[in-house]
């Protein structure tokens, strides 16, 4: 029996991904009758004296971005294999499905996205639970490492600590690389930088919130760096969807109600979507501090305030490129063009 | 016994002495610890890298030893202490700050290598 899995390799798309970064569909782990640790150790077992930043992604859960916008699939276990090794306390981490209940939906109101059609009943995995999280600490990230590798915040960040390389894969990214579409890549740049930063409050998040809320709630930026936020992860590659899947995604969001600095984060993408489609943005709820990061990188209230033409759902989606601000020098690609299928004797 | 500690420059001076103990050019290092200047370590921990020390050296075809001192937790918090200082060199303002360091991990140090002995407590295995 083979277990089948994506790679796409370092130096892929033109030299501009770092290391190696795999990804699985648990579908195919089920299949080969392993549990996800098991799949991942396979993998580094094939991959020899190579290190890799490893995914498992459940392509019938759902996920939540950092910014508070539902998507379908997504990652239930992250690890880090270097020369077959897997660090028995740091290497691997597993995210368990979170429950639905009365009180998420309550505190974090981005999850009404939950309810809708298209994602109803689907499971629901963002960030680990205690139990998941084992013998790490307090403060511990949502990450893993083994001898080079770390993969972090739930497997969207990944890099080599000894070439100290990284890149980056906002979730949408990851979605389009496990169904063979297009995905954009380049240098994650300013805008990129500010809007990694706009997060959502929520309990066993991504990247924040454990048996708590995480602190930092729509409106507010968890860089919290002033006008340096726009340098913090500016340098670092990125592998991004296409902006009309995002901005198809994030639509859906204002069309339940739920309102752009209020509801969901107040990141660049959504906030020009929101305007674009003639949303409401919670203006009055944006901190000192996020408006400080998005004024650095042309964002302003008077601009958000102006007066301007509404789109069509149509029109939007039609015309994402040149509404959602995004990375420096990217570059399309046919995840086919990137990305290795490969198969692994079990 | 478990509140017994040993300074640092003691620390140094045992492993040394056990590795050469029975051959003063056998080689050594110790690394991983240069940032620290002044520290007490579990005194009975010493005694147990002495005896590992002694143990490896057992082995004939060991021309050197290296000790290496790496964080169990690859994660490591720091505290950052940005420091203001006035011309006469009086601390006037310091704002403290966290720092979340990740480093690679000790499998960095085991690839390769025929026969790796664990004996650290308190590690899922």
């Amino acid at each position: 029996m083979k277990l089948k899995y994506r790679i796409i390799p370092q130096g892929a798309a033109d030299g501009m991904v770092p290391l190696n970064w795999v990804f699985i569909d648990k579908k195919d782990v089920k299949e080969c009758g392993l549990t996800d640790l098991e799949a991942c150790y396979a993998v580094g077992k094939a991959l020899g004296d190579d290190c890799a930043a490893v995914d498992i992604i459940d392509m019938d859960a759902v996920t939540v971005t950092s910014d508070g916008i539902m998507a379908p699939g997504a990652v239930v276990g992250v690890a880090s294999v270097d020369h077959g090794l897997i660090n028995q306390n740091y290497g691997y981490l597993n995210i368990s499905p979170l429950p639905y209940s009365d009180q998420m939906i309550k505190e974090e109101p981005h999850m009404k996205q939950w309810l809708m059609d298209e994602y109803k009943g689907r499971p629901l995995h963002r960030g680990p639970s205690a139990e998941d999280r084992g013998n790490r600490g307090p403060n511990n990230e949502n990450m893993t490492m083994t001898g080079r590798i770390a993969n972090n915040n739930c497997g969207s960040e990944v890099m080599n600590m000894v070439e100290m390389t990284e890149i980056l894969a906002p979730y949408f990214g990851i979605h389009e690389i496990m169904t063979d579409g297009e995905v954009t890549i380049g240098i994650a740049g300013p805008v990129v930088s500010v809007g990694i930063g706009m997060v959502v409050s929520e309990r066993h998040g991504r990247i924040f919130g454990g048996k708590n809320l995480g602190a930092y709630r729509a409106g507010m930026s968890a860089h919290n760096s002033g006008k340096y936020a726009k340098t913090v992860k500016q340098d670092y590659p990125a592998i991004a969807a296409p902006k009309s899947v995002l901005a198809e995604h994030t639509l859906r969001a204002f069309d339940i109600g739920l309102v752009a600095g209020r509801d969901i984060g107040c990141s660049p993408a959504v906030l020009s979507l929101a305007k674009a489609y003639g949303k409401p943005i919670d203006l009055d709820n944006i901190t000192e501090r996020a408006w400080i990061e998005l004024e650095s990188i042309g964002i302003t209230r008077e601009k958000l305030e102006a007066p301007s033409n509404v789109m069509s759902r149509e029109e939007v989606i039609a015309h994402a490129d040149e509404i959602i601000p995004g990375m420096d020098g990217a570059k399309k690609y046919a995840v086919s063009d990137i990305c290795e299928v490969r198969y692994v004797e079990i | 016994m478990k509140l017994m500690h040993t300074r640092l420059p003691d620390f140094y001076t045992k492993i040394e002495a056990a590795a050469k103990q029975n051959d003063p050019n056998m080689g050594f290092s110790v690394s991983g610890l240069e940032n620290v200047k002044t520290a007490k370590l579990a005194s009975l921990r010493v005694g147990r890298v002495e005896d590992e020390i002694t143990e490896i050296i057992e082995d004939k075809d060991i021309k050197k030893v290296e000790v290496v001192l790496a964080t169990e937790n690859p994660e490591t918090l720091y505290t950052v202490i940005i420091k203001g200082i006035e011309e006469d060199g009086t601390c006037k303002k310091i704002i403290l700050e966290n720092m979340m360091l990740s480093a690679p991990t000790v499998e960095t140090h085991l690839f390769g290598v025929k026969e790796i002995i664990d004996r650290r407590a308190n590690i899922k295995k």
